[in-house]
């Protein structure tokens, strides 16, 4: 398997560039998004302090790596309730607050490899291949979820939608 | 590939996700290991040790030649100066010479001229 070794710049441009990824991933896995963002903050900056050598392309280990850290809160922190419901992770540019949290209730209420698959292709800009080699999917796999998921926010955002159309 | 919503894909793209803050990046501190500073000091004290055991042979072996050369030129000189001289007197004047044994020999040997010499009172036995 080929190896690339990552530069100190190396890692903060892929953080700079794909920083609505791994935004979106943590945000998505673990529901408190601070705690989320401050654990993949924290990973960075270890990575930044040594040699990181990536096994498969910088983008798929950078995703692995902020899921996993994402996975690893939520374990730890199974236990506590979350009371940060209201808390946004979008902002609109309407500035209204009560369509950011209907639309994050209903990303919440998908099942999380479809809400996973939104994340990356809505908000981080993956096509549909690169999503399917980062999270090592079969591309018929993803592109079903996807497809399914714009579904089931369709049903649930349906009065909005015909309100916008 | 599959159609999709193009509805809600719009509507979602509406949404920008909150902005995440820069990594906040500590100027590089080079870290010193144990290891090293003992590595320099062994060196250090390596060279140290070298350089004075170098300089204490110099000194020693410059005060030997200072010592030696002068002493073995000196004794060679005056041994080689005596040997002419007393050669050319031997041939030149005979007298000369023999007063001269005969200083050398007061010289080095016990003067029997005196009253208390033993020898003086040998030869008169």
């Amino acid at each position: 398997m080929q190896t690339t070794r990552l530069t100190r710049d190396e890692v903060k441009s892929l953080y700079v560039f794909r920083r609505s990824m791994i935004q979106t991933v943590g945000t998505c896995i673990g529901h408190q998004r601070r705690a989320v963002l401050d654990v993949v903050h924290h990973l960075f900056l270890k990575m930044l302090g040594k040699k990181t050598f990536v096994l498969q392309s910088p983008l798929a280990y950078f995703y692995r790596a902020t899921r996993n850290a994402s996975l690893n809160l939520r374990r730890d922190r199974q236990h506590e309730t979350d009371l940060q419901v209201s808390q946004s992770w979008f902002v609109h540019p309407s500035g209204n607050l009560d369509e950011v949290l209907n639309l994050q209730q209903a990303l919440r209420d998908l099942p999380e490899e479809q809400r996973e698959t939104v994340f990356l292709k809505v908000w981080s800009g993956l096509t549909l291949l690169e999503i399917s080699e980062i999270t090592q999917t079969p591309l018929n796999t993803v592109a079903s979820r996807y497809r399914y998921a714009l579904e089931k926010l369709r049903e649930r955002l349906g009065k909005r939608l015909q309100t916008k159309g | 590939m599959a159609f999709y919503d193009e509805d809600t894909e719009r509507y979602l793209h509406e949404f920008r996700p909150q902005t995440i803050r820069e990594l906040e990046l500590a100027p590089r501190q080079r870290k010193v290991s144990l290891r090293q500073l003992t590595a320099a000091a062994a060196v250090v004290v390596c060279a140290g040790g070298i350089f004075w055991v170098t300089c204490r042979e110099l000194k020693h072996s410059n005060e030997a030649a200072n010592v030696q050369t002068p002493k073995v030129s000196l004794t060679s000189q005056r041994r080689h100066r005596t040997t002419v001289a007393l050669t050319k007197l031997a041939l030149s004047d005979n007298e000369g010479f023999e007063t001269l044994l005969t200083e050398e020999s007061r010289k080095s040997l016990p003067n029997f001229q005196e009253e208390q010499s033993a020898l003086k009172i040998l030869a008169k036995d």
